[in-house]
């Protein structure tokens, strides 16, 4: 009998003290409180919305997509395909793109032509940097001195010359061709990166940066070199 | 007698090692549910040591008066009136009667003890 009340105290015991410890925890650790204010909140909408609105543009085109296959199933599926290819590599930069962009010229700065110093080579990091700002702002197809940019494009120091897919960039002046989807986006583009301290950056290393003004129609080169493909692999058949 | 002590010591042990939490809504059942549960746990010694302990109405007693505190708190949430102060107050009051019987209790078994040793 004695025995019997120990178990049952102990098991209410047991409930009571669980409850108390989850109330502890509970009351200890609140959820992080918000302390953003209002500013902060609008820019992070802002930043949802330009995603949200993006991500509404790929379902559409990923729709056109099906609506083109659907209907070409019964004529012809290998030119949807083709299609589909096409689109794929132009999207992968293997193809050469011709449409609105725009030029930026980098050139040795007078005031170190004037002090006699020597012109080197631009370094890697600055063009990584000019490179981000290019992509913040849909700067989509670029080529460096007529290297193709690509999602696997190096930008490094090989033997201290700056190399883009492991060719050597001449040293200044060259150019810088950047394709965007439209005219507006151009001038987007052109307006920041006026705007943008790149442009100091530039100057620190003795380069004039100059950004020509958006224009209709600018080539950017294809990528010319093999793409590696070190983990993806052909799908057999029937997968 | 050590028995029911570990079971406390193991289940708030258990309590802040699975680190759970509960959505701060239902904080206010949770604190009614823990002073229901020890309400009835002084009930229980109280009886115990007044020799009038009934294993039913004990372990009866700790889950209904759980849920009775708790749908109380329900009750009142949704009706707009403070229901959970009615119940925090009725087992407020049975807790501090039932500690100070406890209490009584101990010092009388206490004093006869002492007296029978003198």
């Amino acid at each position: 009998m004695k025995q019997g009340v120990y178990v049952r105290f102990t098991i209410i015991l047991l409930i009571v003290g669980f409850m108390i410890a989850v109330q502890y925890n509970t009351v200890q650790k609140p959820e992080s409180r918000d302390t953003r204010d209002m500013w902060e909140i609008r820019q992070e909408l802002t930043v949802e919305k330009e995603l949200h609105s993006e991500l509404l543009s790929k379902i559409r085109d990923v729709n056109q997509t099906i609506t083109k296959y659907e209907n070409l199933q019964s004529e012809s599926p290998a030119q949807a395909l083709n299609e589909t290819l096409d689109m794929l590599r132009t999207n992968a930069g293997l193809t050469e793109v011709t449409g609105p962009g725009l030029e930026l010229t980098i050139e040795p700065s007078l005031e170190g032509q004037a002090l006699g110093q020597e012109v080197t080579s631009i370094s890697p990091d600055l063009l990584v940097q000019l490179l981000n700002e290019i992509n913040r702002f849909n700067g989509h197809d670029v080529s460096i001195d007529g290297k193709r940019i690509i999602h696997s494009s190096p930008i490094r120091d090989i033997n201290g010359k700056t190399t883009v897919n492991s060719l050597i960039v001449r040293t200044p002046p060259f150019l810088i061709q950047i394709g965007t989807e439209t005219f507006e986006d151009a001038e987007i583009l052109y307006n920041h990166l006026k705007s943008s301290m790149i442009a100091d950056d530039f100057f620190i290393d003795n380069l004039t940066l100059t950004i020509e003004e958006p224009k209709d129609l600018i080539r950017v080169p294809a990528f010319d070199q093999n793409i590696k493909n070190t983990y993806l692999k052909n799908a057999s058949k029937g997968d | 007698m050590w028995l029911p002590l570990l079971g406390l010591i193991l289940g708030i042990s258990l309590g802040l090692l699975t680190d759970i939490q509960i959505p701060s809504v239902y904080e206010n059942y949770l604190s009614i549910a823990v002073l229901a549960a020890l309400d009835t746990l002084f009930g229980g010694i109280r009886a115990q040591l007044q020799q009038i302990y009934d294993d039913k109405v004990f372990v009866s007693g700790f889950f209904f008066n759980i849920a009775l505190a708790a749908g109380l708190a329900f009750l009142g949430v949704h009706l707009g009136v403070d229901l959970y102060l009615a119940a925090i107050f009725a087992f407020g009051v049975r807790l501090f009667q039932n500690i100070a019987m406890i209490r009584r209790i101990i010092l009388t078994k206490w004093t006869d003890r002492k007296g029978t040793i003198d």
